[in-house]
């Protein structure tokens, strides 16, 4: 490392330009090695979990299709590796724009599937933009917030920040997609957290969203304004009370719960699940993908892939602390956070533990958008870390 | 476009500006340090508890999820027992079964969301012809049990069982099954003695639970179906399924118990004398309309071995075809059963008149006041009373029957020409015996069986009534309104209950029992009416009989040998004699036959008529051949008239059945 002497008090001062004086071929060698693992490890494992929970569906297993998304998203990872994260920093404000013009585009245009509008066709393809949207969300937020880095400590960036994070999350709650708008929500929270917005500030935020919350599930519905369809808050509420409807909207979730259950420490293998099989629990391969894997794999099954996402989750946390930057810091901070809701919140719903969402499983749902963004993420995450200061082998 | 890009403002506290061609210097502060501490602590925090969730389920309370997963996707089937058959004496099979088809429900695997529920539910309804209305009352009765299937409909036709396999992806959670219906050869004769198969009712669930019945049962609900359901029912089998959540099966149906048929119930009855006794019934009652009793409209015969108490035939008018409660019901047919005002229309089908219908019995009791008296020691055979046009007793005058007589008798005459004087005045000898010698003549009355059920094995009987002074005090209480005149035993009422009149009520059954303790020597029999159950012989094997109901041995009342047979012959001397009441009818039938008639007074209100009216209820009960009886038969025709008029040439054709032999009815007048 050339240190260019300019002031003794420069010393541990960087040149402006220093990042770009390190080689492809050195930036690789500083790669995470323990983050691609547990990256590896999690796309593997999803693949072969998701090729038991399809197995026996109508349209065969979708381990096929389903591992062309992460050839994808291995394509999509390496080409981010390249990338200079502080790229996205300077573009926030292009890449805000351009997200919610697709998510508009997706409102006015967009395929009706399943009562909700969240997709947008590509030739053959169809993509879901507010899937990718949650890692650029953060990486939006995060550039706003690190040009704010000065002033984060009065009330006005917060505040901007919120109104900035609000607008897409407001479009994806009327797709409907609550799921990815309360992903989006944790995301946003996460960025203040780590951006540094002061403790009482949060606590307000919090609080406010709790009385959002309240008013939506219960005050208003109570006073007869409806901002959600019933079936809706019947799935968010379900989960405290599921003896009460089992016909109904809580129906979805016993069985769920049964499945999990009848896993049992070994699994019950792929023909013996018959909660799967014979499609008591209904989207299996999506929304009840953790069900299905733990009744056909068990504990020791559904523990590993937690142990994987444990690891990847870890391994983020540590790039916070070796960011280059605020920026970078914000934004492994954000997909961090965002990555350990989307597990817990899944993996929770389907013990009925947490309201029931449609959030896809990391690396395990069927669904090319939401695989590819994951590798996305870590992706960038590596790019981060490559780039962290400290000590060069070149 | 960052603001550090532009120029560093100068901070205080420092006294050289910032140089701007470095950067500022990101460094790991304390704060986002720590914070990033509680990030991790929020993620180990969340993972320990999705790791402990997920052990709580799997591992602490993963067999209970084992088993609720295994009842979600086994459907336990019920293998239908064919209900046992009915046969008669001879063999005769008089119901069976057929193999049909039974729609049934499944709950558990209808779809989930309501609105293609009911539009699966109302297809069902239009296929099968069962109200919308119905199904989901029954699925409501079983709401809490949604693995046990709902049987909307058995005896589907074939077109609609082609229509359900047909369409059957339409129809998840409805299944066909294997199913047996009854069949009548015989169409209505018997039809109230056998009674009818029905679903089981959530009262009778709730009874008969214990005993292993289940609440998509069918069960009989009448007749001996009702009383010998146990042996009849067979035992079902059992099968498992596996079935995908939308109710599809999946795989073949494992069977784990096979059914064991129902037992063959044989009967004592003869369908050939019961089909003579039905018709004798109509024919009585034709008899009544030519005799210008155009109220005639119903009647019992009860013919009984009055030996063992066998019960060869009860025949019962106005009937009904029982095949009307299997299958496809039609509720026009089934409302003069189910529908009370249509019932009372009809003139209660229903009802099984020789047992669940009570009546006066008028002069057919006399033989019971002949015996009283008898044993009581207030006549001697020999002794003669005046039979006279009318009675005078405590200022009221009783009619006899007939003016054109005016002459001493003794009980013979008396039984023989059915005076009623000469009973009024054993009615007032009863009457004024001092109190302790309590009140002989309804003493001896329920000791030959009337005013309490027979216990016949077929259902539902009425025990009748023998009116006492304690019943009358009982039955017109001051709380009523009733003063105490009502409340008194009048001389009057012993007086009209000598010649079975008054408040007096008994079933036909009950005065076939008392005619067969007169014929067989003062014995009381209990009617009964199955004789055994047992293994039909198939492939030319013996019957094998299970169990043997027979007869219960006949119980010995006490009655003086000697008075009964003065009875005996007074009875005689009322079919053969020239002043006999119904020697007009039996005088020159080959067999001697021994018999009284009776006409009973009794109020009764008459569909279209506003107001009760008296109506003579015809009665003839008697035995034959009168040496050696084989045979009682009791004949009632409602609003039939005289005893000879309708009743006794009723009866005869029961005999000229059972004997095999033709009488002659030649015009006699009759009590």
């Amino acid at each position: 490392m050339s240190i260019e002497a300019v002031d003794t008090r420069a010393r541990g001062l960087r040149p402006r330009a220093a990042s770009d004086t390190v080689g492809r071929r050195a930036l690789l060698r500083r790669l995470d090695w323990l983050l691609l693992a547990a990256l590896a490890g999690t796309a593997a494992y999803g693949l072969w979990a998701i090729d038991g929970i399809t197995m026996h569906d109508a349209g065969g297993s979708a381990v096929t299709r389903q591992a062309l998304y992460a050839f994808v998203g291995v394509v999509v990872f390496v080409g981010v590796l390249f990338v200079d994260p502080d790229r996205y920093r300077r573009l926030w404000r292009p890449i805000y724009f351009g997200t919610l013009g697709l998510m508009v585009f997706v409102l006015v245009a967009g395929a009706a599937t399943r009562g909700s509008k969240r997709w947008v066709d590509v030739g053959a393809f169809k993509f879901q933009p507010s899937e990718f949207g949650k890692v650029l969300f953060v990486l939006v937020l995060a550039g706003f917030l690190a040009e704010r880095t000065r002033s984060i400590n009065s009330a006005g960036t917060p505040l901007a920040a919120l109104g900035y994070g609000l607008v897409p999350i407001v479009l994806v709650f009327v797709q409907p997609d609550i799921g990815t708008a309360l992903v989006y929500m944790s995301a946003l929270a996460a960025v203040l957290f780590v951006a540094g917005v002061r403790w009482w500030r949060l606590g307000a935020l919090a609080a406010a969203t709790a009385v959002v919350a309240l008013s939506v599930l219960w005050i208003m519905p109570a006073a007869g304004v409806n901002v959600l369809n019933p079936y809706q808050s019947a799935r968010l509420t379900g989960f405290t009370h599921p003896g009460n409807d089992p016909r109904g909207a809580t129906y979805n979730l016993r069985q769920s719960i049964t499945a999990v259950g009848a896993g049992g420490l070994r699994g019950r293998g792929v023909l013996g699940a018959t909660q799967t099989r014979l499609n008591y629990l209904p989207e299996h391969a999506t929304d009840f993908a953790f069900a299905s894997l733990a009744e056909e794999r068990g504990f020791f099954g559904a523990s590993i892939l937690l142990l994987l996402y444990l690891l990847v989750v870890w391994r983020a946390l540590k790039i916070v602390t070796s960011a280059r930057d605020m920026f970078s810091a914000i934004v492994a901070g954000g997909i961090a956070f965002m990555f350990m809701f989307q597990v817990f919140v899944n993996a929770a719903m389907t013990m009925g533990i947490a309201p029931i969402t449609g959030i896809p499983l990391p690396f395990v749902s069927v669904g090319g958008s939401s695989i590819i963004t994951n590798f996305l993420a870590v992706g960038i995450l590596q790019a981060i870390h490559m780039r962290r200061p400290g000590r060069r082998r070149s | 476009m960052a603001s550090w890009t532009g120029d560093t403002p100068a901070r205080p506290g420092r006294f050289l500006p910032g140089d701007p061609r470095v950067e500022e210097p990101y460094r790991l502060t304390p704060q986002l340090a720590f914070r990033v501490a509680i990030l991790a602590f929020v993620a180990l925090g969340v993972f320990a508890v999705l790791f402990l969730r997920l052990w709580a389920l799997q591992v602490l309370s993963g067999d209970k999820y084992l088993a609720v997963a295994n009842d979600n996707r086994v459907r336990t089937l019920r293998l239908e027992a064919p209900r046992g058959p009915v046969i008669d004496s001879n063999g005769h099979v008089l119901v069976e079964n057929v193999p049909g088809t039974r729609v049934e429900l499944w709950p558990a695997d209808l779809p989930k969301n309501w609105p293609a529920q009911r539009r699966e539910l109302r297809a069902l309804s239009d296929v099968t012809g069962i109200p919308l209305r119905e199904i989901l009352a029954q699925m409501n009765r079983h709401a809490g049990d949604p693995l046990t299937p709902i049987v909307v409909q058995r005896g589907l036709r074939q077109d609609q069982i082609l229509y359900l396999r047909e369409h059957g992806f339409q129809f998840p959670g409805v299944r066909l099954a294997h199913s047996y219906l009854r069949k009548y050869p015989y169409r209505a004769l018997a039809a109230q003695v056998l009674g009818y198969v029905g679903q089981i009712s959530p009262e009778e669930y709730k009874t008969l639970k214990k005993r292993g019945y289940q609440p998509t049962d069918s069960i009989g609900q009448a007749g001996i179906e009702s009383t010998y359901d146990t042996y009849l029912r067979g035992k079902d089998g059992k099968a498992q399924l596996t079935v995908d959540s939308r109710g599809r099966p999946k795989g073949a149906i494992t069977p784990l118990a096979n059914y064991t048929p129902g037992q063959a119930l044989r009967l004592t009855i003869d369908i050939g004398l019961q089909r003579a006794a039905e018709k004798a019934l109509v024919y009585g009652i034709q008899r009544a309309h030519d005799a210008s009793y155009a109220r005639a409209d119903g009647g019992a015969i009860v013919a009984l071995n009055p030996n063992d108490g066998a019960i060869l035939a009860m025949a019962s008018y106005p009937t009904y075809q029982p095949s009307i409660f299997v299958g496809r019901k039609d509720p026009k047919k089934l409302a003069p059963l189910l529908d009370p005002a249509v019932a009372e229309a009809d003139n209660h089908p229903g009802i099984n008149r020789a047992i669940n219908a009570a009546y006066p019995p008028g002069s057919t009791f006399k033989p019971v006041t002949a015996l009283a008296a008898m044993q009581e020691h207030l006549v001697t055979p020999y002794q003669t009373l005046l039979c006279s046009p009318d009675y005078l007793a405590y200022k009221q005058t009783f009619h006899n029957w007939t003016d054109l007589i005016y002459q001493w008798i003794d009980l013979k005459t008396a039984l023989a020409m059915s005076c009623d004087t000469y009973f009024y005045e054993l009615g007032k000898r009863f009457y004024l015996l001092p109190p302790d010698r309590g009140h002989p003549l309804q003493g001896w009355a329920n000791r030959f069986g009337l005013g309490e059920k027979t216990s016949v094995d077929v259902g539902p009987e009425v025990p009748g009534l023998i009116p006492t002074p304690e019943w009358r005090r009982q039955a017109y209480p001051a709380s009523q309104g009733f003063g105490i005149v009502d409340r008194t035993w009048k001389p009057g009422y012993s007086i009209q209950m000598a010649i079975g009149q008054g408040q007096i009520l008994v079933t036909p059954l009950q005065m076939a029992r008392l005619y067969a303790l007169i014929a067989n020597g003062g014995k009381l029999v209990t009617p009964h009416i199955a004789d055994d159950v047992e293994l039909t012989g198939s492939g030319g094997q013996p019957a094998r009989v299970l169990r043997r109901f027979g007869a219960q041995p006949a119980q010995p009342t006490g009655v003086d040998p000697t008075a009964l047979s003065y009875v005996q012959q007074g009875l005689e001397e009322a079919t053969h004699s020239a002043i006999g009441t119904s020697a007009g009818v039996f005088g020159s039938f080959p067999v001697d036959i021994a018999g009284k008639t009776g006409s009973a007074e009794k109020t009764v209100r008459l569909p279209g008529f506003p107001n009760p009216s008296p109506e003579v209820q015809s009665w003839w009960c008697g035995y034959g051949p009168y040496d050696k009886p084989t045979i009682v038969v009791c004949a009632l025709i409602e609003n039939g008239g005289h005893g000879g008029t309708s009743a006794a040439p009723a009866a005869l054709k029961v005999f000229e059945h059972y004997f095999g032999k033709t009488g002659q009815l030649s015009t006699h007048i009759s009590d």
